[in-house]
């Protein structure tokens, strides 16, 4: 069997990596931990990083382990990305979908309420809703899910007023085809190229929208671990223990790269304009 | 031609840094009479007879005087009255200091104290201060610097309660003119107010006509607000600040080690309580919440969760000298997991049961606390859950009442009556415990009704008892005040409320 | 085009008095109000006093009512006063406003002089080994929480004096220089991840550009290849860029929000976060209006630029 195009892309294979690992992680955290992510030490607070103490990031300020409390956190990052993702993604392709196909006046009250979700700063938007809302852990998959409809309603919108003018469209039509027809076999189809590429970006930006979320003190509370409140407990001793902020962040910084480069490399695959210019 | 782009673009922007960095160079001044204060918050308002928040407290420390203050040793002493009598119970008389002057030049005189507690107690103003002098029934002037209170009740912490901000003596044509004092500020005060630049810094200077000779000892203060504790501390180390009110206990601690500050510390005014509601069941029942008192590790707290930085206490800040019993002296002072399962049994909770613990990761919220007991009530079976929510919703959860416990820091006073009466009468204003025992009840209001200083210390220290057995909550800790000053700062002193008073003292050597 | 322009202008007015309805109304579901916020744990009120604050605080009165009142206010320029200060809200908001502009434009300016050289020279050597390094560099670029990075500045700076912003704000035309040192660090925090955007943008538009059949048209007829480069390409890439920026100015106003807050820069993402905090009604209304507003007609005038540029979608709206 030929191998699979993508595979074929250096670049997605790198995010696909990457993406794995943290997969295993998270699934091995189930089982395994180095160190109980909440229990406390009066002991060890703020240690450095060390071999022999088996804190290999080192402790924070209630002397909990670091790695155990980002590896316990890698889950809960995953399943608020995902789902918060699925979320916005169905409402907004669905709400794009029929304002592109039907057009007229539906078309403009689907747009004026994408709009105006649209008019407010994607963080604004998101700590608003949960002040709301109040803290809690599926209040932040509401949260950035609702962020992401506008988006995902105007690609879906405009991927669809473009394809129906399409030559074979109009042919099925005459030929008698429904509307829901059309849409489920002709329309939907195709726009998924965008769509994916938008996924694999929202799913990146959920984890750093969640982060900043619980940076501010608005996401997860403490003592769950995520490692956006790591890094918000993080502040007040990093200047003499840097260790607390250096890690959470880097765990951040990998798994977003991963999916963007993930993204980047599907877009590379389905937009055939950029395969090779010279 | 494209790879000089690039390097036109990376000079251009390491130029700039460059040309920034050598620039400010020239901005150093170096006035020594002026003192920089860090701050990690803004002060709302200026107005002494309305705000509530400690960080405008903290500003009218300087702006206004009272008409007396709490010394270092948080004894009462003369301020704007240089000598009081008291020949009954209902009765004080004081007299004030001559040619003291406002910050607009008219003298400080009897009617300006009159119309300040006035418009203190009238409902239109809607006072916090209000409450702690409202047994005043009539306020007399009986000749140009001298003023009659007559109570309606016995009140014994009156003095205690003219010391605070809430009633500092403000100039009525000012009032009237402006509406209220929020944005001006015209008292009597070691400092005057001179530019208020919103979030940003307070620069105040040094009053003339101050009637405390030789004082204030720095021309200038200037409040910087800068919200990261941490940055606090960084800016004492580099010499951009002079003095910083840090309560941070991971910080303070690491300022400790450093050689290069002074860190002051002093047991605090504020109490750290963690709460029962009272009213809702299993902590009606008083052997649950005395199970828990005995659980509840006082110097394992302080120490995961504020690094050491305070006190044990019970019911009166520990600080408060005269008064407070040590809480290992007092009933239920000492951990016993045995006899804490046993009362849990008793109560008909052999294998625990769970519950919630209200608190916030920010301001007063107690998170770090509510940490620490969470994992200490473990070793008695219970769990408990931690309902972290976000400071305003803090705040209505407790208007509501609607809590199983709660984490709290209660402003507490060196006076007894002032801090107790209010949290923990029956009909007390902030007795959100829902605690109602008629015992505790009797004993407050002979405390407050008592003038005799040895009867009243034996019925607070048989209120001190009662409430540690009863245990409506459980009085943990006073957190320190903390400051961490450059070494070159002389006389600054801290006074256990936290006020700044005594910046009037310090000077920066530079 | 002036039809669409004016046809987009009137669509706004909907969409602006959506925005005020939703804040309105929904920041009074936020459980907890600027009445409590006020009182705190510490303060008794007698029944007289708390008539006369619920008076003060505006909570005598039905939603609706003062929702009448405030949009009657508004539209004769009065913003209304703060709750919490009691200080007129307008003024507030207009003092905060350079410091988030300066913050934002200097952010621009970094990610620009960063991202298009590197772009342009990404795209040029298309699937070289230096392309790739470029790119991920770029998409790391993108993946930097900006707090993280902040926080990385901060304990880098810490040693040294006036880099980071101390409750010394001086607006430009005052200092100019401590002003820009002071700017420098929560500037790159948020232009560094939008360099990155820069210059992914720019090298893609780089890449279809030089794709196009002119350009090719000018290579066979034997320009010189940098000219053609110069002067065609790169004019025409320029465009995208314009427009992605646009369509990002919720990253850098969102960016501004959290880096105002931890370097202590007294902007408007500042202020909003305090009044969602302190529940101060009037000041969040007027300030997620202005933000909503501003948002709006950035997004408004990029939309504009692409249409321009791009006929098919001015087409599509003519239906």
């Amino acid at each position: 069997m030929k191998k699979p195009r993508i595979l074929k892309n250096g670049i997605a294979v790198a995010g696909l990596i990457l993406i794995f690992l943290y997969v295993m992680i998270s699934i091995v955290s189930i089982f395994y931990l180095p160190f109980d992510p909440t229990a406390m030490d009066a002991k060890a607070i703020l240690q450095a990083p060390s071999l022999s103490s088996g804190h290999l990031f080192g402790t924070d300020e209630f002397g909990r382990d670091v790695l155990s409390r980002i590896m316990k956190g890698t889950s809960v990052s995953f399943i608020i990305s995902v789902s918060a993702t699925a979320f916005g993604a169905v409402v907004g392709i669905f709400m794009g979908v029929w304002a592109g196909y039907l057009g007229g006046r539906i078309d403009n009250i689907i747009m004026r309420i994408a709009d105006i979700l649209f008019s407010f700063p994607s963080l604004l938007l998101a700590i608003f809703i949960m002040a709301i809302l109040g803290e809690h852990t599926y209040n932040v998959v509401l949260a950035i899910g609702i962020v992401y409809i506008p988006q995902f309603a105007r690609i879906s919108r405009g991927s669809i007023i473009a394809l129906k003018s399409n030559e074979y469209i109009r042919a099925a039509k005459s030929n008698g085809a429904g509307r829901s027809y059309i849409l489920a076999h002709h329309l939907l189809p195709n726009i998924t190229a965008p769509l994916i590429v938008q996924i694999s970006l929202s799913l990146s930006t959920a984890i750093l929208l969640e982060s900043a979320l619980s940076f501010l003190g608005l996401g997860i509370q403490p003592p769950n671990p995520s490692w956006g409140n790591m890094l918000s407990s993080a502040r007040k001793v990093m200047l003499f223990a840097p260790w607390t902020a250096i890690y959470p962040g880097l765990a951040i910084v990998l798994l977003v790269l991963g999916f963007n480069l993930l993204g980047d490399g599907l877009r590379d695959i389905l937009d055939p304009r950029l395969r090779n210019v010279r | 031609m494209k790879r000089n782009i690039f390097v036109l673009a990376l000079v251009l922007v390491l130029a700039m840094t460059f040309v920034v960095a050598k620039g400010t160079k020239e901005e150093a001044k170096s006035v020594s009479s002026t003192l920089t204060v860090g701050v990690d918050q803004e002060a709302v308002g200026l107005d002494p007879h309305i705000v509530t928040a400690f960080s405008s407290m903290r500003r009218l420390d300087l702006l206004y005087n009272r008409l007396v203050r709490l010394d270092e040793n948080m004894k009462v002493v003369p301020d704007l009255a240089e000598s009081w009598e008291i020949p009954d119970n209902l009765t004080y008389i004081f007299h004030l200091r001559k040619g003291v002057k406002f910050h607009n030049g008219r003298e400080m005189v009897a009617s300006d104290v009159k119309y300040s507690l006035e418009r203190v107690l009238d409902p239109k103003t809607a006072s916090p201060g209000a409450s702690y002098i409202a047994p005043i029934e009539r306020i007399d002037i009986v000749d140009q610097y001298t003023v009659k209170l007559t109570l309606s009740s016995p009140l014994a912490s009156l003095l205690d309660a003219l010391t605070s901000n809430n009633i500092s003596i403000v100039p009525r044509e000012v009032v009237e003119k402006e509406g209220n004092l929020q944005r001006v500020a015209v008292g009597t005060g070691p400092y005057m107010l001179k530019e208020w630049v919103q979030d940003n810094s307070m620069t105040l200077e040094r009053n003339p006509d101050y009637f405390e000779e030789g004082y204030p000892v720095s021309d200038t203060i200037i409040f910087r607000v800068i919200p990261e504790q941490a940055s606090l501390y960084a800016g004492v180390r580099s010499g951009s600040i002079d003095v910083a009110t840090i309560n941070d206990g991971a910080v303070v601690r690491q300022a400790s080690a450093d050689k290069s500050v002074v860190v002051l510390n002093k047991p605090g005014m504020n109490v750290r309580v963690f709460a029962f509601n009272n009213k809702r069941a299993p902590f009606n029942d008083v052997r649950v919440r005395q199970a828990i008192a005995l659980t509840l590790d006082r110097s394992e707290i302080l120490t995961m969760a504020e690094y050491g930085m305070g006190s044990a206490t019970g019911p009166v800040p520990i600080s408060a000298s005269e008064w407070a019993i040590a809480p290992d002296k007092l009933p239920l002072g000492t951990v016993d997991h045995a006899r804490a399962k046993a009362l849990l049994a008793e109560a008909g909770y052999p294998n625990g049961f769970t519950f919630d613990i209200v608190c916030s990761a920010t301001y007063e919220g107690g998170l770090d606390v509510a940490q620490v007991v969470q994992n200490e009530l473990k070793a008695i079976g219970l769990t408990a859950n931690l309902d972290v929510v976000e400071w305003g919703n803090y705040i209505d959860r407790w208007v509501k009442r609607d809590f199983d416990t709660m984490i709290e820091l209660r402003g507490g006073s060196s006076e007894p009556d002032r801090f107790l009466y209010r949290s923990l009468h029956s009909t007390g204003g902030v007795n959100n415990f829902q605690f109602a025992d008629s015992e505790t009840d009797r004993l407050l209001e002979l405390g407050r009704e008592q003038t005799d200083p040895a009867q009243r210390k034996a019925t607070y220290d048989k209120l001190q008892e009662v409430l540690s057995e009863k245990a409506p909550l459980v009085f943990l800790y006073c957190p320190n005040e903390s400051h961490v000053i450059s070494s070159a700062v002389k006389g600054f002193v801290q006074v256990g409320n936290g006020s700044l008073f005594y910046l009037t003292r310090a000077s920066v050597e530079k | 085009m002036g039809k669409y322009i004016v046809k987009r202008l009137l669509s706004l007015i909907p969409v602006l008095i959506g925005v005020s309805l939703i804040v309105f109304f929904l920041v009074r579901l936020i459980p907890g109000t600027a009445l409590q916020m006020y009182m705190g744990t510490q303060v008794e009120a007698t029944p007289a006093q708390l008539e006369e604050l619920k008076r003060l605080f505006g909570e005598d009165r039905p939603i609706p009512v003062l929702y009448f009142e405030w949009m009657g206010n508004l539209l004769k320029g009065d913003f209304g006063h703060s709750l919490r200060t009691g200080r007129p809200v307008l003024p507030d908001i207009l003092s905060r406003l350079p410091i988030s502009l300066e913050l934002t434009i200097y952010s621009l300016l970094l990610a620009l002089i960063i991202g298009i050289p590197l772009g342009v020279l990404s795209s040029l050597r298309q699937n070289t080994t230096g392309d790739f390094i470029n790119r991920i560099i770029g998409l790391i670029g993108l993946s930097l929480p900006q707090f993280w990075l902040a926080a990385l500045l901060v304990i880098g700076f810490s040693h040294t004096q006036g880099w980071i912003p101390m409750g010394n704000y001086v607006p430009i035309t005052k200092a100019p220089l401590v002003n820009l040192k002071m700017f420098f660090l929560p500037s790159l925090a948020i232009g560094f991840g939008f360099a990155a955007v820069v210059m992914r943008y720019t090298r893609n538009s780089m890449l279809e550009v030089m794709q196009a059949d002119y350009v090719r048209t000018a290579k066979a007829k034997g320009l010189p290849y940098r000219k053609v480069i110069m002067i065609h390409a790169l004019k025409n890439a320029i465009l995208p860029v314009i427009t992605v920026t646009g369509f990002n100015a919720g990253y850098l106003l969102g960016g501004s929000i959290v880096i105002e807050e931890v370097f202590a820069l007294p902007g408007m993402g500042r202020l909003a976060l305090y009044a969602i905090n302190q529940r101060d009604y009037p000041v969040l209304q007027a300030i997620i209006l202005v933000i909503a507003t501003l948002f709006v007609l950035v997004n408004l005038v990029t939309d504009l630029l692409y249409a321009w540029a791009d006929p098919r979608i001015r087409l599509d709206e003519q239906r």
